[in-house]
């Protein structure tokens, strides 16, 4: 049965940090490892990079996602198409985020060369430990029609 | 190991303060690559994205595409990096929106560029772009050059 949202941990562990700065080539950004280059920018330490917030899907794969909200995706006609993040503060290494993921948005509009366009718009909002909120994920899917690609 | 090839240079963010900023300015372009496969095995294990499509060329060539290509939030991952090289530091990106619009494959270079378009309520708000360069795979026949991300940010850059 569908429900509404999703609600699960996001832990930012500096290990897990390091290696995805060093994957979107941040390793020489001492933010997101050094407590005291952190310090020197006015954080209480090191932080992980703005778009971390899609390791997400470690904690809900897809699988999850569509048997528990219920989008109904043909996954074989699916592309990511955008992603946006609304960013309070980065999230600090050490600490724990609360995700609650639902679907925000959920349109269909004709394509220009014909056949229509399904939009999904996955949003998590992730809040700290005090229950204020550190970033907001959309993430949205585009189904293109049947009859192409 | 460090294996990075990326324009260390400009990654490592310097300083910067609102005296600094004016609409219109552009910034130094930041080039991420060539990329290897490895880079997508590499962001698969760090993101969770183990789609095989950007990692079995097999798999990718049963979905219709000519080989594997890479994620494109490994590309707005190269993307953010860029940005925060430009603007003082990730700490001061507050927004970050990408649109994809073409597949980046192994042999490209992701190269970013960014362009100040105002400075609203405190808030500097940036275009961003990633583009594809590189000959692409050979069936394709691609431009040497196209838009992979086209973006926009807002970014808090203090006084």
């Amino acid at each position: 049965m569908a429900q509404d949202t999703i609600d699960f941990d996001l832990p930012i562990e500096a290990d897990h940090v390091a290696r995805f700065a060093a994957a979107v080539g941040a390793e020489q950004d001492p933010i997101f490892s050094d407590p005291q280059a952190a310090q020197e920018l006015g954080l209480p330490g090191p932080v992980a990079p703005p778009t971390f917030g899609v390791t997400q899907i470690f904690h809900v794969p897809r699988g999850e996602r569509e048997s528990r909200l219920g989008a109904n995706l043909d996954y074989g006609r699916v592309l990511h198409g955008e992603q946006e993040f609304l960013i309070k503060r980065l999230p600090l290494v050490g600490e724990t985020l609360r995700g609650e993921m639902r679907i925000a948005k959920d349109f269909t509009k004709e394509g220009k060369r014909g056949g229509s366009m399904r939009f999904v718009t996955y949003e998590t909002r992730f809040t700290d430990a005090d229950g204020d909120e550190v970033m907001t994920a959309l993430y949205t899917l585009i189904e293109t029609a049947k009859d192409v690609g | 190991m460090s294996e990075s090839r990326v324009d260390t240079g400009r990654v490592f963010p310097k300083r910067l303060t609102m005296d600094g900023v004016t609409p219109g300015m552009e910034f130094d372009e930041v080039v991420f690559g060539p990329l290897r496969r490895e880079d997508f095995v590499r962001y698969a294990e760090a993101s969770g994205d183990d789609n095989p499509i950007h990692q079995n060329e097999e798999y990718a060539r049963s979905q219709g595409a000519p080989t594997v290509f890479a994620m494109g939030m490994l590309n707005a991952g190269f993307l953010a990096t860029a940005l925060a090289g430009w603007i003082g530091g990730a700490q001061n990106i507050k927004r970050l929106k990408t649109r994809f619009t073409n597949r980046v494959w192994a042999g490209d270079e992701v190269a970013c560029s960014g362009r100040v378009v105002a400075i609203e309520d405190g808030l500097v708000k940036v275009t961003v772009e990633a583009r594809r360069r590189g000959p692409g795979p050979e069936p394709l026949n691609l431009e040497k050059e196209q838009t992979a991300i086209v973006g926009e940010a807002d970014v808090e850059v203090p006084a």
